[in-house]
């Protein structure tokens, strides 16, 4: 690397960071305590330090452009040992931050979703809509009778449309944000082989990265380095637990998306997708298997992040709101099962429509929040495979 | 001198190597008739060891006492007994039987703790009780230059109860802290930088009614000896004055030095000195600030030299004629990288400089060593903290005029292995400081070797005699450094500097009213002592005193000046004539006490005897740390202590030969560049003396090589062993002394 670069210190950009999470990175005094004790960063231009300092000279493109960042798991290890208290690990999380905020337009969401001062404006946003319904079905009133949430929110005509548009406005915004995030990685150049090398199929790395990283957490466990302390476990078990309560309810919604709708044609399926569906349906009992390990997992992430030294690792922002937003998806969620069973008619319809506020939450505002490392990371690290960062396992 | 001797032998100190009971026997029979009391007892070095001693003396029946126990680094609060009642110890415990080689026959122990009662007891008698010399003193204290150190210094003296002279150079006083905007910080929580409060110091010292300022004059001379100098200044006054503080701080290093880093020839590159001058007064307008801290680049040649020396013009003559010039400027490249921990603070303040003035500046640091000492630690992490102010490792290699009048450094070696280049509207090197007495002779002393400190060459002109033991001190007895001019500092440490140096000088006109030394044998009541009538006025003691004590008249007759000296016996040392001598220390008493070593007449059966004369602040310490911890040594080896090695005889050597004493050993400090002598120059001075030695013993027949200096540091203990049995290997080889049984 004879060339030498042109940097120019942004101070701006250095307020940037430290605003969306990355506080401390000015304490750094370059020792690379961080790169040594990273159990996952490669010997080759190892991460975190590399970012610290490229942080401090403004290489702000490099930064933007940076695949490690999505290498990193935030296990805090570096942050832990860093014997200035600069906390790496927070620079590379406030980072991804940045990513999610600035990666796909409108970018006016990333900048609401940047900070708490603009909450109010994204709650209102589901809110006033499905207060709309709401006012549409039955002029805000709580319905009589038997409690069916189809009477104020039905599911053909709301519900469905609704969500089914959002969902493709999050994906679409996925496919945009995804297509630059392989361009920026691509114009960070480099590649990382030295000698021969057979470059893996696309293939073989989307397997290993499904089936290992994501199927099995396999590296976010090694995460947290050979002392496993008691909440890089807390952390694992509850980041798994939550994971894959989201898969089953997934396959349950498909499920009952695909009976309610293949029922009109295929009339055995019906009563898969009829709703409320009978506590002792497979597919129901499945949810509650999804919902308690959903919140058994919410309590462990939760737990570890208040219990965090503060002066070690700090969280976010983007942290909390996508805790927040996910407790209340499941909060609201079993309120409204509850109260429904109860036969509280009022709360159970409150609580329903809390629910589905969150969850438009979670959903329309993804690939901005934090929960979109669920796509970037895990196509980076198919990329990061790809041009072989890292190996194949 | 002592004639009525009681000698107290330890038990708990010897009984477990020797039997003292012989040893008193063996006293009471070669030396009964001195003696009147030969005593022993179960634990001496305590309150009934000290109470059975006193009451001797109080009768009467003693005048003297002969301590055999423990060495006498240890226990000495016993054994005290005032300036009237001489003490010698001798060291049974450590360095007889302590040291003494497993194995080795006991009756060598023996005959070795006998020769070391009889040297003690030689010793003793030989002792006088001295007489200090008293002199009238001045109880005034002058402070040279007005700055920062030397105001400080100058009510540090005030408030211990001296009066003060404080002599400043310019009109005004102040020096650089008047000329600066801020200072780091001096106060806690020592995170910003701050007013420096110079003009409240100055109204302080204004406001003093012990302190005289003399402003506009310089030192032109100082004659005389601590506690009755005569200063003159070259405003034509004359003061008389106790003790001197140096204190005139540094002037920038000629920015040649610079030069690689674009100084000079890049229009926005200037130095931290100016840098401070525009800020103060207000022309400080860059957005972008680079300060610069790598001093690599400015030292790869030594710009001061010239590359190859001159050719001598033709017909001019060579060598002889071309005379020493009366002082030579010691300022070299190096007092750039000198300054590199003043200077990297300094950087930090000034890049607080350009954030303070606009929020949205920004400060680059630029460092190979951010060199950044003690508490101002805080002060860098705050730096640090400001988003504005970049710090990172890296060499700059080129500094060159950018695009729009601004100036590209490009750093290479950086952590990254990635170069990089960067833009700055102005860029800040750092800068050297030169002592003043790199410079000038500054105090013109009016002592025989010469107006300047001596030897500052060894410390690129810094006035420090002995960097680690003794800050303060310079080569000149009653004039102490402190400041930038010792050392480069900043302000706090100038400051702390300033409390010292004026307790030394006060320390020192009160010893001199006592007639004691101050430093280093702090209390010391004896003085040399010279016999005119047998002074052949070689002028060796005048010229290798190491402190400048000792003056002379036209004749070359040595003038002493007993407040100027630090009792080391160098001049004894030199001295072919033996005319120069201590109360307590002389020619006559070692060499007598070299005589006392019983010789046996047969190397073969009785073995050699070898004589190892030992500095008394390092080697004779590391000795008994050896012994102490279990190291030991030949049998045959005698050990004296010597109080530098510089006071060294060479009759001493001649009188162990004539005596049959097969090899003289002389252990002293390490001398050279990283000299670590008490004296500064006695090691080095006795190795040059050796010479004369040789050849004294070639006169006598003897090989010179009979003789050797060995290096030891106080702490080389486990080496002291080792190097004893080399040279007893060596003497062995050689076989015994020709001189042995005449």
């Amino acid at each position: 690397m004879s060339k030498a670069v042109r940097i120019e210190p942004d101070l701006q950009f250095i307020k940037d960071l430290q605003a969306v999470g990355g506080d401390s990175l000015k304490k750094c005094y370059q020792c690379a305590t961080c790169s040594v004790a990273c159990p996952l960063s490669p010997a080759d231009a190892p991460y975190p330090r590399k970012e610290m300092v490229w942080a401090q000279w403004g290489l702000k493109d490099k930064l933007v452009n940076d695949i490690d960042i999505w290498l990193c798991h935030n296990c805090g290890t570096c942050s832990d040992l860093c014997p200035r208290g600069a906390k790496p690990g927070d620079l590379l999380a406030a980072l991804r931050n940045m990513a999610y905020r600035s990666l796909v337009s409108p970018t006016i969401l990333g900048t609401w979703m940047s900070s708490s001062k603009y909450l109010p404006i994204l709650v209102a946003i589901p809110a006033a809509l499905w207060l709309f319904v709401w006012y549409l079905t039955t002029g805000l009133t709580i319905p009589e009778g038997d409690i069916v949430f189809g009477k104020i929110f039905p599911g053909d005509y709301t519900i469905d449309p609704i969500m089914s548009l959002t969902f493709f406005f999050m994906v679409a915004s996925f496919v945009l944000g995804v297509s630059r995030l392989i361009k920026s990685f691509g114009a960070a150049g480099g590649t990382y082989y030295v000698g021969e090398h057979k470059k893996p199929s696309v293939l073989n790395c989307i397997k290993d990265v499904l089936f290992n990283e994501v199927g099995q957490h396999a590296n976010f466990k090694e995460c947290g380095g050979e002392v496993q302390k008691p909440e890089d476990e807390e952390r694992f078990k509850g980041h798994l637990a939550l994971f894959y309560s989201f898969v089953i309810l997934a396959v349950v919604t498909g499920l009952i998306a695909f009976g309610h709708w293949g029922g009109k044609v295929i009339h055995f399926l019906e009563p898969m997708g009829h709703t409320p569906l009978p506590l002792y349906a497979p597919h129901k009992f499945a949810a509650l298997v999804g919902m308690c390990l959903g919140i058994y997992g919410l309590v462990k992430l939760t737990s570890r992040r208040m219990n965090l030294d503060q002066s070690k690792t700090k969280s976010s922002y983007y942290d909390w709101y996508l805790l927040g937003v996910v407790w209340a998806v499941f909060a609201t969620g079993a309120g409204a099962l509850l109260f429904r069973l109860a036969g509280v008619a009022t709360l159970a319809y409150v609580t329903y429509y809390v629910h589905l506020v969150a969850v438009w939450m979670l959903f329309a505002y993804l690939p901005w929040s934090k929960l979109g490392h669920l796509v970037y990371r895990t196509v980076a690290l198919i990329y990061a495979r790809y041009i072989g960062r890292v190996p194949l396992s | 001198m002592a004639e009525k001797i009681g000698v107290y032998f330890d038990e708990s100190a010897i009984g477990p190597y020797l039997n003292v009971e012989d040893l008193a026997e063996n006293v009471r029979n070669r030396w009964g008739g001195n003696c009147p009391v030969i005593e022993t007892s179960p634990i001496l070095a305590g309150e009934e060891g000290r109470a059975m001693i006193e009451s001797a003396i109080e009768a009467g029946t003693i005048d003297g006492v002969l301590v055999c126990g423990s060495s006498p680094r240890v226990d000495w609060q016993f054994f005290d007994f005032g300036p009237a009642i001489p003490v010698e110890r001798v060291n049974l415990r450590e360095q007889c039987g302590m040291c003494f080689p497993e194995g080795e026959d006991e009756e060598l122990k023996t005959l070795m703790a006998i020769d070391y009662i009889n040297m003690g007891m030689i010793k003793l008698q030989k002792t006088l009780v001295p007489e200090p010399e008293q002199i009238e003193t001045v109880r005034t204290v002058l402070v040279v230059g007005g700055g920062w150190t030397g105001l400080h210094a100058a009510l540090h003296a005030a408030g211990g109860g001296a009066d003060v002279v404080l002599l400043e150079k310019s009109d005004q006083l102040g020096g650089k802290a008047r000329t600066m905007y801020k200072t780091v910080p001096l106060a806690p929580p020592y995170t910003q930088a701050h007013p420096t409060g110079i003009e409240d110091l100055i109204a302080r010292v204004q406001a003093e009614p012990r302190i005289e300022v003399v402003t506009g004059a310089e030192m032109q001379a100082l004659e005389g000896a601590p506690g009755a100098y005569t200063a003159k200044f070259t405003n034509g006054t004359e003061k008389a004055v106790g003790a001197v503080i140096l204190a005139t701080g540094w002037v920038p290093q000629d920015g040649k030095a610079l030069a690689p880093l674009g100084y000079g020839s890049v229009p926005g590159v200037v130095t931290t000195a100016e840098f401070e001058a525009m800020m103060k007064d207000g022309q400080l307008k860059a957005k972008r600030v680079a300060f610069v801290l790598n001093t690599a680049k400015a030292l790869p040649r030594d710009l001061y030299q010239p590359a190859c020396a001159p050719e001598p013009a033709e017909g001019e003559p060579a060598g002889e004629e071309a005379e020493e010039p009366a002082f030579k400027d010691m300022e070299s490249a190096r007092h750039l990288p000198y300054a590199s921990a003043v200077n990297s603070v300094v950087a930090l303040k000034q890049a607080g400089y350009v954030r303070e003035l606009d929020a949205n500046a920004q400060a680059y640091i630029i460092y190979e060593d951010m060199m950044v000492q003690g508490i101002h630690e805080r002060f860098y992490k705050a730096a640090q903290d400001d988003p504005g102010v970049m710090l990172t490792k890296g060499y700059v290699a080129r500094v060159e005029p950018g695009e729009g009048g601004s100036v590209l450094l490009t750093v290479k070696n950086t952590l990254l292995g990635q170069d990089f280049e960067l833009a700055a509207d102005l860029v800040v090197l750092p800068t050297g400081m030169v002592p003043t007495t790199a410079k000038d002779p500054v105090m013109n002393f009016v002592y025989r070797q010469g107006p300047a400190f001596p030897d500052l060459d060894l410390f690129d002109g810094f006035c420090d005699s002995n960097y680690i033991c003794f800050p303060y001190e310079t080569r000149r007895t009653g004039v102490y450094a402190a400041g930038a001019v010792r050392q480069p500092m900043l302000m706090d440490n100038a400051e702390e500097d300033a409390a010292g140096a004026a307790l030394k000088a006060i320390q020192c006109i009160e010893s001199a009213n006592r007639g004691v030394a101050v430093h280093p044998r702090s209390g010391d009541l004896t003085y040399p002592k010279f016999n005119f009538v047998r002074c052949t006025q070689c002028k060796r003691c005048t010229e290798e005193c190491p402190f400048g004590a000792l003056d002379d008249d036209e004749k070359g007759t040595p003038k002493p000046n007993p407040t100027r000296c630090r009792r080391c016996g160098t001049c004894m040392g030199a001295c072919p004539e033996r005319v120069i001598s201590f109360d307590n220390y002389s020619v006559d008493q070692i060499g007598s006490a070299i005589k006392a070593i019983k010789v046996p007449d047969n190397m073969e059966t009785d073995g050699p005897r070898i004589l190892i004369l030992a500095c008394e602040n390092d080697a004779y310490p590391a000795l008994d740390m050896a012994a102490m911890r279990g190291k030991s040594w030949s049998p045959y080896a005698r050990i004296l202590p010597v109080r530098c090695l510089g006071s060294v005889n060479a009759i001493w050597v001649a009188d162990a030969m004539s005596k049959g004493v097969d090899g003289v050993m002389m252990l002293g400090c390490k001398y050279g560049d990283d000299y670590q002598c008490h004296f500064v120059k006695g090691s080095e001075i006795c190795n040059r003396r050796k010479e004369n030695i040789a050849e004294t013993l070639n006169r006598l027949g003897v090989e010179p090589d009979r003789v050797e200096q060995y290096q030891v540091a106080i702490d080389e203990y486990d080496k002291v062993p080792g190097m004893i049995e080399e040279f007893m290997a060596m003497i062995l080889e050689k076989g015994p002394n020709p001189f042995k049984g005449y």
